[in-house]
């Protein structure tokens, strides 16, 4: 089985008085064993809710509306809680955004991770204890901090020890939702190298979800970019950022300002992401899009492949805008 | 760096604010801001980066007056703000020294129309207008700052997070401001919106003549926008100067860093490069010496002795690091 | 998890009913449509409603004076009396209709009083901090500890005699501590709200910044003190009513217990008497309990019920062929 996880058509969407609202349209897409996937998207795009929906941690008004999560051949949907608890932590587990929303507040470290290994079979003491110790060296704690209640670690910690309970029973699959954004930029740094390399040395997959498009490039092997609930791109992640081919993903390597080189003014993506509840006609980037014609009003364009990427964009698809062009002032080269 | 002249706009001289922490039995001091010392000019962006626990947002937080020194003082267009005390001279000094928040979903009050903080500041700070002549200052004030004059009666709810910000931005405009003080107003937007609204702080700058103390922990932001800059760790100054001269040959190994950790999406990142796993520490009653020192690859023994002082090594380029004071000429090469 | 903002926001519609600065109309507007949705919502106000228009109007449904024994007593159910008549021939239906007046009275009274104390306070408590929050506080938490029935029971039975408005007094003195410790703590919280803080950098007073930026954002919590504290003073008056602590001569639903209990009519078959007079306070506080718990809902969409839909089969896309070109 090479694939751990295959999405197929998976749509999501809000169960709301005026009208169900979909907040994830007809999203596939594949991790491979030890792949690193990043999913990249700003407010409101919708990857926070896929990210729920892949992990079945979705709660009312949302729902599954279509598609499939196959998890190592088994379709998650549908499961019920039971059943999926032999697949949860073991084979895949979950690492939010806020360690210290995540973590209980009045247990010790050691004390969580005992109720973790416990929810899921009935090791010994000193099971428990010996895994609980490896772990947490796995991350770069030094395993007294067992005994440490969440208020008396730092950020970093806190995080990385999410990340260790995450890791408790190796799991062939890790999501993360933002795990990084709440920390201070040297030590979001330390910690995407730390993910990394457990990465590296273990072997699981990670789908990580992120706004900081430039901090994930360094890190995963693929890119998926969201929009408006759509993947809009989706490529090995040295392709896409050195040939963006759709507008979106372009502007949003644009948005980055430099360190070095030249200063040159930005412009950024003017307006604002569309409410998911009235989208535009046609390609749903399109009121923004600098490239945009009037034919990407009227044609809704699906997610095709171009030149060894996935990409969602009808002037890209009927060739009138040349994969050359579009890319002025790129970052690339 | 403190100098006896005091013709900037503003200057703020040995600042320090500490915090009383601990119960009754165990009284301690939390040094969030210690000994800083620096000036804005007329028209100018003073970048102020740090991560958290650098005392950036404290400083921010004196000049607005919402605390006090616990010494040092601050000089407003010469003048010592700790001698503001009636109501009228604070209404005066607020309204030329605003403050714009970082969290564009708590900064406005939810309660009420947007324009609603606008006008409130009309009727504080230029209570001389009638108020038909505030509403069309209030839509003036929109317009620049790039909203129609159409949103002025939406509720935030309406707004997306980066208009948000430019009503927070409308609001200390709406004062005539002379210094605003911004204290990482776009650190909790999306990224294609951040640079919407670093646009609109240069414009400020350039149209309007008003300086910006631009709060921040991405350096990247900062040096689009900033003409200086102003680099903290652990409520002290570690390096300032001109921003492109510090960015290009950084002085201090805590700049150093802190570029390091701005990813280049053009570079291909080893991941096996070197990276420091130690976080900011709260400073809470601290020792002498450099509080840089232990995650600092290059300290020597006075580090551990001596608290380091900004001394100038270029024109205009100043550092706190008794390495970089020992070899003024070349650049640090602590973090690579 | 909470709804992305984007889904919920209705952008791009103009505002146009009015310019006033206050959102009061805006958000009657909104109320008005929430109650229309909401079922708890409009069942509760219905009931409210109904008994509101008893009260101010109850000699349009019932047009015997409910004090007056000029009827045989014992009577049964009939046209004449729709709900028969007491052990002194009083007009059992007549008197319910009356009461209802009474209650309302203390219900609302009681209900605005606490809260508006208890808004003062708690606020002020948090708002100012330093000396006032603790002698405040001081003052909130004796009053917390002290048991409240008895307390209530002991005052009333002083004063004996007292009538409506001592019941009034006595009940709004001993319950206005619990609402102005919560209100207190959601004060605490929007302290350090940053909007606070903008209003303060902008010069604004202390006192403005606690009356129009802070309280406004509390309605939600301040309605919902309203309508418990009311149900409160449902109970609590009616029960001291019934003990016999009130003045038995007002005409009310708790004191038409009371002369229930005296005359035993339960046991002597007249069962009417006790049911009818319970039945309402049972209604009356239900009412108040639903629009509390609407009120929750509207302003919390996460409680609020999830439609049943029949479960949909999900559907499942044709298979695609492996696109090997998709791996890096």
């Amino acid at each position: 089985m090479p694939e751990v996880l295959e999405v197929s058509g998976l749509s999501v969407d809000y169960v709301l008085d005026r009208g169900d609202v979909r907040a994830v349209d007809d999203v596939s897409f594949t991790v491979g064993r030890g792949e690193f996937l990043g999913i990249v998207g700003e407010s409101g795009c919708g990857k926070s809710t896929l990210l729920f929906a892949v992990a079945q941690l979705l709660a009312p008004p949302a729902r599954v509306a279509a598609g499939s999560v196959n998890f190592q051949g088994t379709n998650l949907v549908g499961l019920t809680d039971s059943q999926l608890s032999a697949v949860r932590w073991r084979d895949m587990s979950v690492v939010m955004q806020s360690a210290m929303n995540a973590l209980n507040p009045v247990k010790s470290i050691g004390a969580q991770f005992r109720d973790a290994m416990r929810a899921h079979g009935k090791p010994a003491k000193d099971e428990i204890e010996a895994r609980s110790a490896q772990v947490l060296r796995m991350v770069g704690i030094d395993p007294v901090h067992l005994h440490s209640y969440p208020h008396q670690l730092s950020g970093g910690m806190r995080q990385r020890s999410m990340i260790a309970m995450a890791l408790l029973f190796t799991p062939d699959l890790v999501i993360m939702d933002e795990p990084t954004s709440a920390l201070d930029v040297v030590a979001q740094r330390s910690l995407m190298v730390q993910i990394k390399e457990l990465q590296l040395a273990y072997g699981f997959a990670v789908i990580f979800v992120t706004h900081d498009m430039s901090l994930i490039s360094h890190f995963s092997d693929r890119l998926m970019v969201m929009y408006a609930g759509q993947v809009d791109e989706l490529g090995a992640t040295r392709t896409v950022f050195d040939r963006p081919l759709h507008p979106y993903t372009h502007g949003l390597l644009e948005a980055f300002p430099s360190i070095r080189g030249p200063k040159i003014p930005l412009k950024g993506i003017p307006g604002n992401p569309p409410d998911m509840a009235r989208l535009p006609s046609g390609c749903r980037f399109h009121p923004r899009c600098p490239h945009a014609v009037d034919k990407c009003g009227q044609v809704e364009p699906d997610l095709v492949e171009l030149d060894e990427v996935m990409v969602r964009c009808v002037r890209r698809q009927d060739g009138s805008l040349p994969v050359t062009a579009g890319q002025e002032g790129s970052l690339s080269r | 760096m403190s100098g006896s002249s005091r013709t900037e706009l503003l200057q703020a001289e040995h600042l320090t604010r500490h915090f009383k922490i601990g119960g009754l039995l165990s009284r301690r001091t939390l040094h969030a801001v210690d000994d800083v010392s620096f000036a804005i000019g007329e028209r100018e962006i003073v970048a102020l980066a740090g991560e958290s626990g650098s005392g950036k947002s404290t400083v921010a937080r004196v000049l607005a007056r919402i605390y006090k020194p616990t010494s040092g003082e601050v000089y407003f267009e010469g003048k010592p703000v700790s001698r503001i005390r009636s109501r009228r001279d604070r209404l005066r000094y607020s309204g030329l020294v605003p403050m714009v928040f970082q969290d564009p979903f708590g900064s406005i009050n939810p309660v009420f129309r947007v324009q609603h903080g606008v006008l409130r500041s009309l009727k504080l700070h230029r209570p001389e207008l009638p108020g038909r002549e505030r509403a069309a200052e209030a839509a003036r004030v929109f317009e620049a700052v790039g909203l129609g004059a159409d949103m002025l009666e939406r509720f935030p709810y309406e707004l997306s997070g980066g208009q948000r910000q430019r009503v927070g931005f409308a609001q200390a405009l709406a004062m005539r401001p002379k210094l605003i003080l911004a204290d990482e107003p776009v650190s909790m937007l999306d990224v294609s919106i951040r640079i919407g609204l670093l646009n609109l702080m240069t414009e400020l700058r350039d149209t309007m003549g008003v300086s910006i103390l631009y709060i921040t922990h991405d350096i990247a932001s900062a040096r689009y926008v900033a003409d200086r800059l102003i680099v903290m760790y652990a409520g002290q100054i570690a390096e300032t100067g001109p921003i492109d001269e510090v960015l290009a040959s950084p002085r201090h190994p805590y700049t150093q860093l802190l570029l390091s950790t701005v990813p280049d999406p053009r570079a291909p990142l080893s991941v096996a490069a070197e990276t420091d796993r130690g976080e900011p520490p709260k400073v809470i009653d601290p020792s002498p010496g450099c509080r840089f020192r232990y995650r600092c690859p290059l300290a020597i023994d006075a580090c551990a002795q001596v608290t380091p002082v900004l001394a100038e090594l270029r024109p205009g380029h100043h550092a706190a690091c008794h390495v970089a004071q020992k070899a003024p000429a070349e650049a640090v090469k602590a973090f690579q | 998890m909470s709804i992305p903002l984007s889904l919920g926001q209705p952008a791009g519609e103009p505002r146009r009913q009015s310019t006033s600065q206050w959102a009061a109309s805006h958000a009657l507007a909104r109320m008005g449509r929430a109650v229309r949705s909401n079922r708890k919502a409009t069942v509760g106000t219905v009931l409210l409603v109904f008994f509101i228009l008893v009260a101010l109007f109850p000699g349009v449904i019932a047009k015997d004076n409910p004090s007056a024994d000029a009827y045989k007593p014992h009577l049964g159910l009939s046209t004449a009396h729709l709900l028969g008549t007491t052990a002194y021939g009083q007009d059992m239906f007549a008197q319910l209709v009356w009461g209802t007046r009474n209650v309302i009275i203390i219900a609302f009274t009681v209900g605005l009083a606490t809260t508006a104390i208890a808004v003062l306070v708690g606020v002020a408590a948090a708002y100012f901090g330093g000396l006032w929050d603790s002698s405040l506080g001081v003052l909130i938490d004796v009053l917390l500890v002290i048991p409240l029935f008895p307390l209530l029971i002991i005052i009333a039975a002083y004063a004996h005699g007292g009538g409506t408005l001592l019941l009034i007094v006595v009940i709004t003195v001993t319950s206005w501590s619990y609402t102005a410790r919560q209100l207190r703590a959601q004060a605490l919280t929007l302290r350090s709200r940053d909007f606070l803080e903008a209003a303060r950098v902008r010069g604004e007073r202390r006192l403005y910044i606690v009356v129009m930026e802070v309280i406004p954002t509390m309605t939600s919590l301040i309605v919902a003190s309203f309508l418990t504290n009311a149900l409160y003073a449902i109970l609590f008056a009616s029960s001291l009513q019934f003990i016999g602590l009130g003045d038995p001569n007002t005409v009310s639903w708790g004191t038409m217990l009371y002369w229930a209990q005296n005359n035993a009519a339960l046991q002597t078959g007249q069962p009417l008497w006790a049911i009818a007079p319970g039945a309402c306070i049972a209604v009356l506080g239900a009412a108040f309990a639903l629009l509390n718990y609407a009120f929750d809902e509207i302003g919390n969409p996460a409680l609020r019920p999830v439609r049943k839909r029949a479960p949909q089969p999900v559907p499942q896309p044709a298979p695609r062929p492996a696109r090997g070109s998709e791996r890096a």
